[in-house]
């Protein structure tokens, strides 16, 4: 039915043209007058009289005309339609597309721009570059209609930089926005705003903005918690005066209100947290988060909080909060590292629960439980090296995320007696390894396990060489190379008893490496390899081979 | 690579490395196995070990680079308060339907999120104030809007071709001429 309509309506305006140039031409030709060589003299026919009613006619039929065009143009879901339906030759299609956006932002319709606009928002997320219709995007922001200012404003918050000119010339009229009475204009000019909020911006607005924080709705007082911290981070001098309203929002009725000044005090803590000790009692009822930041400062807070956590942690069945609370018990313990006695329980009843999240299923639960094993494993490594067994087991993982964080834990796991368990199953794992970060870091911490506190672990340094120089053997990441290599070195420098060893199995590399000419052996290995041969040439029973080598 | 979909970058970066962003984010996710965990640890471009990759994976790959004082969970959890707004104002939404309303998506994620920190995480809340500003579009549209919605239906003919192909007369040069 619809389509009918609008079909006959496009023949109904193709009649109205079609009318329109015979009109045109049958005035016009009763006017010609030949002048030399035949030509139409239409300007002097058009000039005297009866011209007028031709020009309104001729506007008459281009504004008919653009009024199609314009209905024709492609609208947001054409132009994703059509880059779907031109992927061979994308390039084109979107320059064609370009074309005719710059052709639809010289038109006055505001209507028009803002379409332009969206299209342009949309070529930007696929990278192509719109800072050159920075001023048409302000054009567009600054419609009466919501409608068209979100489009300008949305493309505002994805394409202005805070380093940019142009804003300089929003600075009016966001403050008018802001005072609109309209809650979803100001919302739109706030959330906007956070993305490209430059200093001189946060200056001229700060105390706009701050009114805002006693707007009656909430939705905007909201905003403004969130907006003010922006606004700190660029123009931090609004702070001092700024923040006993700030203060206020804790205590605000609406949740959604404390929860953002919640958030904000958090991450302003973070950075500064001297300055947030004294909120300490307010927060408690609220979020533990800030604790976390708070404690290593405060050392009297931290005791008084370990009991009702200790409790909630034995209480508690919901994970998140469980996770939580370890996580804040960590940091206050961390903190008394001076050790109360009485605080060890505390650890081992963290231990016990990490442990339950380690061996749950669910991954993000292991995830999460081995990273917050690695904090406690800095302060009590004792306590952590009783769950050896299932960190070993985490190893064998198939989720690269988990095996990096047992990993990690494992550097304070090794005795001398397990080192060169753990040590093989790492070397396993390299052989199955696919990405040469997983292989990296494997290698790295074999040698740091192996190396840690002069060597402290190693029972047979025959094993370690042979290990080097299977290592440097395998396909590593560049940089890994002179590791290898300068272990090496460093074995065979300091312990003497292992160097006709060492540098027997040194000189085999090289031959592997003259005779296959096996490139996977690293430069920094061979350049390694060839320095021990020369330096303890007297161990060697045959030297001249790999001196030549050499 | 297929669709780069819905992006939202608002810390700044220079416009080169977002593309290079997305790519290494892009290569990170999609090689994670089915039944990993949803945490990654984040690569080089985007601050190395102070941030990690949030994701989750139901038949669309959601992913949320934070940094270290965001909680994880937390994020997890905020992923999903998304998915399950963007299937209410889609009506069971599938990946078309983030495609071609890229800008209806970026409205909903304002309403979550604002300049990086996490604004509202309430469905209820969240879904008033959309419709609310939906209620606020449709009022301007008004009775316009019937003949651009039927408009739509029809461009797959190729009438807008024959209109451009329309021939008009010249305006005479005097009035070219003019200058206002």
């Amino acid at each position: 039915m619809q389509i009918f309509v609008v079909v006959k309506w496009i023949s109904h305006e193709m009649i109205i043209i079609n009318e329109l140039k015979a009109d045109i031409f049958n005035a016009g030709a009763t006017k010609y007058s030949t002048g030399e060589k035949g030509n139409m003299n239409h300007d002097r026919d058009f000039c005297c009289g009866g011209g007028e009613s031709r020009l309104v006619l001729i506007m008459a039929l281009k504004k008919v005309k653009g009024n199609i065009e314009r209905m024709f143009d492609k609208n947001l879901t054409d132009l994703v339609r059509g880059i779907r339906n031109n992927r061979e030759n994308e390039a084109k299609y979107i320059s064609q597309c370009m074309e005719d956006i710059k052709q639809e932002l010289r038109q006055d319709n505001l209507t028009v721009k803002s379409n332009a606009v969206a299209k342009l928002t949309y070529l930007q997320m696929l990278g192509y570059d719109i800072s050159w219709a920075g001023f048409n995007i302000i054009e567009v922001m600054s419609s009466s209609k919501f409608t068209l200012k979100r489009i300008g404003y949305l493309s505002a918050s994805q394409s202005f930089h805070c380093d940019s000119e142009l804003l300089m010339l929003t600075t009016n009229m966001i403050r008018k926005e802001l005072n609109s009475q309209n809650q979803y204009e100001a919302g739109l000019a706030l959330t906007s705003l956070s993305c490209y909020i430059s200093t001189d911006l946060a200056r001229d607005l700060s105390n706009d903005i701050l009114t805002l924080l006693s707007s009656t709705k909430p939705y905007i007082r909201k905003k403004a918690v969130l907006m003010m911290y922006k606004v700190f981070l660029k123009y931090p001098e609004a702070l001092r005066p700024a923040f006993p309203r700030l203060k206020e929002k804790l205590e605000d009725p609406d949740p959604g209100v404390q929860s953002a000044a919640v958030n904000v005090v958090c991450e302003l803590a973070r950075k500064n947290p001297k300055n947030y000790l004294s909120l300490a009692p307010v927060f408690f009822q609220i979020d533990d988060r800030l604790f976390g930041a708070l404690t290593p400062l405060e050392p009297r807070l931290g005791k008084k909080l370990i009991e009702p956590l200790t409790n909630l942690i034995h209480s508690t069945s919901a994970m998140s909060l469980l996770y939580e609370c370890i996580n804040t018990v960590i940091a206050v313990l961390i903190s008394i590292s001076s050790g109360m006695p009485n605080h060890a329980a505390s650890i081992q009843l963290c231990v016990q629960k990490l442990r339950i999240l380690i061996e749950d299923s669910d991954q993000n639960l292991k995830y999460l439980g081995l990273l917050a094993m690695s904090k406690i494993l800095k302060t009590h490594p004792k306590s952590v090296q009783a769950h050896k067994d299932l960190i070993l087991q985490c190893l064998e993982d198939k989720d690269e995320s988990i095996r990096l964080r047992a990993l990690d834990l494992l550097y304070g796991m090794v005795s001398k007696k397990n080192l060169m368990e753990i040590v093989k199953k790492l070397m396993l794992h390299m052989d199955k390894a696919e990405g040469t970060i997983y292989r990296d870091e494997l290698l790295s911490k074999i040698i740091l396990i192996c190396s840690q506190n002069n060597y402290q672990f190693i029972t047979n340094f025959e094993w370690y060489i042979t290990v080097l120089v299977e290592l440097a053997q395998m396909e590593f990441g560049s940089k890994q190379g002179h590791v290898i290599g300068a272990q090496l070195m460093d074995v065979c420098i300091r312990v003497q008893a292992i160097r006709s060893f060492a540098v027997v199995e040194t000189a085999q590399l090289l031959d592997v490496y003259t005779s296959t000419s096996q490139f996977t052996i690293m430069q920094e290995v061979l350049y390694a390899a060839a320095w021990l041969c020369g330096e303890f040439v007297s161990e060697l029973k045959y030297p001249n081979k790999p001196l030549r080598q050499c | 690579m297929e669709n780069q979909d819905c992006q939202s970058f608002i810390n700044i970066f220079p416009k080169i490395m977002q593309q290079q962003i997305v790519k290494e984010t892009f290569q990170l996710v999609s090689k994670r196995d089915d039944n990993v965990c949803n945490f990654l640890e984040g690569g080089s471009l985007i601050g190395g070990s102070d941030y990690k990759l949030i994701y989750h994976y139901a038949t669309l790959y959601f992913v949320f680079c934070v940094d270290s004082s965001e909680s994880e969970l937390g994020i997890l959890d905020l992923i999903q308060v998304f998915v399950e707004t963007l299937d209410k104002c889609f009506e069971n939404v599938c990946e078309l339907d983030l495609i071609f309303h890229v800008d209806k998506v970026h409205y909903i994620l304002n309403e979550l999120v604002m300049g990086g920190m996490v604004l509202e995480t309430n469905m209820t809340e969240i879904l008033t104030r959309i419709e609310d500003q939906n209620k606020l579009e449709k009022q301007e549209a008004g009775i316009a809007a019937a003949p651009a919605r039927a408009v739509s239906a029809v461009k797959n003919m190729n009438i807008p071709q024959q209109i451009k192909d329309i021939k008009l007369p010249d305006l005479p040069q005097a009035i070219k001429d003019l200058k206002f």
